[in-house]
């Protein structure tokens, strides 16, 4: 095989790549090999004279093939691709060797990590050898959309869309849009009422020509790809009402969270203790414009817990980030409603992150709440008072700054819930075919530079259902979500990826294995000529098909034998 | 010199290969013996990559997918788990130490499981010593 000019670059990363591998010595290494003829090491190959450096040398080097040994090739294959294409390379005549991700961040010792990253810059000049120009298929990209979830974030996304002009389907499963911020009285810091934002929405939201709202609904099923997906939509409320299918571009998932169930601390007695009760209960109160216990009766001293649930080794690790300033506006509303009573915060941190927070917990201090720290790992104990007590309950509380266990008096307990994923989260997540973290939040493509795209193309997300976060934060992800697709609905056009899998006829024995083994239906059997063939717009090229094909008639585009064996050998050698 | 296994890890784009990124992005440290390549889906996991890569002098081969139920494409995982043991079946048959060849399941927020994966497999072959599938073939050739 005659080996094609290659140009291979090793990115320093600054030092993320260099503090660990010796990157000349990789240059040194790749310039040696077959089809090499410009190997460098340089600082930051994604920037701009990085990138310019490949074209450069693509146009005076006349190099046909590229590899850039750098970051994950989920961080930046699409940049380098564009950099070949703005030299008039076909883009797919490039590869990347992670040696960041998979080598310089994982491994201590400098030799070892150096020879690893050789072997894998080997491999990728052995695989981009056998890289075949291909091209890229356009489709049309259908300008509707389908928001899954009614809350503040579905909503506002519905609405961006709807008044670009576009059509969007709002699938909520409860019987009345809202989703929880339907469950709150005011908002902190400013002490808006939920209430207001929430009319303003749902009232829009009906009245748009262009929404399209169903409630008590799911979605049933999601096929076809990005630009071109159907749903399938069922009625939750009357199964005789039967499916809809709906025409959609692009999803966003806004399905929300949902609050921790505080009977799984059983030391704070909820359930138990009738005057212990949650965040959203209280809600629910101050919504009924009356704070009182069980016994009916104003609580002359009110407490509220943070952390319940959060940022804890048993239940979830993470800060669910809203509740610290929803306790101070407890504080102010509780105040505001019972002049006479007395409150204690009782905190781990106070998280006071947000724009004008700060200047709330100030203001939380001046109007005489009593704030007492607890440590992390630690709880406060609340016990029912002794009688004769002037009080409900009692909580004790080693408090860190005074360094003193103290006892405090309570009527009322609000336990500060955080915030958990739905329970139907992977089935949503199986339904658009998205992932979820550790903790069951969902993936974001990148959670700096893409936090609102998937790794499925076309899938959004948008909301709590990412990971916890405040209205103010929510609103802005939705509102870039639909940014993000209104941008590709005025493009028209869609470019999809060239990979997919391919029969070639003269080798197809007509078996028909194939025809089963595709989950997309992608692969047709042609009675006529007795061949299989794939209808390439339906293939997304997980290649199961290749692996089974006994004649081997079917290659996978990009992931072809010859090229993974030649990684392979890359590797090995 | 110790005995360093080479590891040939054949990674699903969806989740593993993203888990084995996570593992960077948390800087979790594990042992630089995997040589990770990179298929859209397990099921794309030809059993001629494997036995190739034994061919070629890897110690172990390390096949991870996405967990069963979280395939990106459905279903792959599922053909990957009853392909497996065929093929595990076969190496069985021609002498290859069975946890030479290791299938596991690691999500794309499983940075840690892949971690402690590489190392155990790193430590097992440690304890198995060299592959001699290579050799084997060499001498076969010669001999022929």
């Amino acid at each position: 095989m005659e080996e094609p000019r290659i140009g291979v670059y090793v990115c320093n990363c600054g030092t993320n790549i260099a503090k660990v591998v010796d990157c000349d010595a990789v240059a040194e290494f790749a310039a040696k090999l077959p089809g090499v003829v410009v190997a460098r090491s340089y600082k930051y190959m994604c920037s701009n004279p990085g990138q310019e450096m490949i074209v450069q040398d693509i146009e005076e080097q006349s190099l046909e093939r590229v590899v850039v040994a750098a970051c994950s090739p989920r961080m930046h294959e699409q940049t380098f691709r564009r950099a070949l294409e703005t030299a008039g390379l076909n883009p797919y005549l490039f590869e990347m060797a992670n040696i960041r991700e998979q080598c310089s961040w994982v491994h201590d010792d400098g030799a070892i990590a150096t020879e690893k990253a050789q072997a894998l810059v080997h491999a990728a000049v052995n695989r981009v050898a056998r890289h075949e120009p291909l091209e890229r298929m356009s489709v049309d990209m259908c300008p509707n959309t389908l928001v899954i979830g009614g809350g503040i974030a579905g909503m506002t996304a519905a609405l961006e869309l709807a008044d670009a002009g576009k059509r969007v389907y709002l699938v909520e499963k409860q019987d009345h849009l809202g989703g929880n911020i339907a469950r709150v009285d005011l908002t902190a810091p400013y002490l808006d009422s939920a209430r207001d934002i929430l009319t303003y929405l749902v009232t829009r939201v009906l009245e748009h020509d262009n929404i399209e709202v169903m409630t008590e609904s799911r979605v049933e099923r999601l096929d076809g790809f990005v630009g071109n997906f159907k749903a399938t939509l069922g009625s939750l409320a009357n199964a005789a009402d039967g499916n809809a299918a709906v025409d959609v571009g692009s999803v966003i998932v806004c399905t929300g969270y949902k609050e921790f169930d505080a009977a799984r601390i059983t030391h704070y007695g909820y359930g138990k203790l009738p005057n212990v009760i949650t965040s959203f209960e209280l809600e629910r109160m101050l919504r009924q414009g009356r704070i009182e216990t069980k016994e009916g009766r104003p609580p002359q001293f009110v407490a509220i817990v943070h952390c319940v649930g959060s940022r804890s080794e048993e239940y979830h690790s993470y800060c669910s980030r809203v509740c610290c300033m929803t306790a101070l506006k407890y504080a102010h509303e509780v105040k505001s409603a019972l002049p006479k009573s007395y409150v204690s915060d009782v905190y781990v941190d106070m998280h006071a992150f947000g724009k004008g927070c700060e200047d709330f917990y100030r203001q939380s201090s001046e109007v005489k709440t009593l704030f007492l720290m607890y440590g992390r790992g630690e709880h406060p104990v609340i016990r029912k008072a002794d009688p004769g007590d002037e009080c409900g309950m009692l909580i004790e509380v080693n408090e860190l700054l005074s360094g003193e266990t103290v006892e405090i008096p309570a009527d009322l307990v609000i336990l500060m819930v955080g915030m958990e994923p739905r329970e139907d989260v992977d089935d949503v997540a199986h339904l658009v075919s998205i992932s979820t973290d550790k903790d069951g939040w969902f993936i974001e493509s990148h959670p700096k530079l893409d936090p609102v795209a998937t790794t499925t193309d076309g899938i959004f997300i948008a909301g709590a259902c990412q990971a916890p976060k405040d209205i103010p934060d929510t609103v802005a992800q939705a509102r870039a979500a639909a940014a993000r697709i209104l941008a590709r609905i005025a493009r028209g056009k869609l470019v999809v990826d060239a990979v997919y899998a391919e029969v070639d006829e003269d080798r197809c024995s007509g078996c028909r294995v194939c025809n089963e083994l595709c989950p997309y239906v992608a692969i047709e059997y042609d009675e006529t000529k007795r061949r299989s063939h794939i209808i390439s717009a339906l293939c997304k090229a997980c290649g199961a098909c290749v692996a089974a094909c006994p004649s081997g008639a079917i290659k996978a585009r990009h992931f072809t034998d010859e090229q993974i064996f030649a990684e392979i050998e890359g590797v090995l050698e | 010199m110790t005995f360093e296994p080479k590891i040939v890890g054949f990674l699903c784009n969806w989740c593993s290969y993203t888990g084995a990124d996570l593992a960077g992005t948390s800087r979790i440290k594990y042992r630089p013996n995997v040589r990770v390549i990179r298929v859209m889906c397990s099921a794309r996991i030809d059993p001629t990559f494997v036995i190739k890569a034994l061919a070629e002098g890897a110690d172990g081969v390390l096949i991870c997918g996405c967990h069963p139920g979280d395939c990106h494409y459905t279903e792959g995982n599922y053909k990957t788990m009853r392909r497996y043991p065929l093929l595990k079946r076969l190496l069985a048959d021609y002498g290859i130490d069975d946890e030479r060849v290791r299938l596991e399941w690691v999500s794309a927020s499983e940075g840690k499981r892949f971690a402690d994966i590489v190392d155990d497999m790193t430590e097992r072959l440690c304890e198995l010593g060299p592959s001699l599938v290579k050799s084997a073939l060499a001498t076969d050739a010669v001999e022929r």
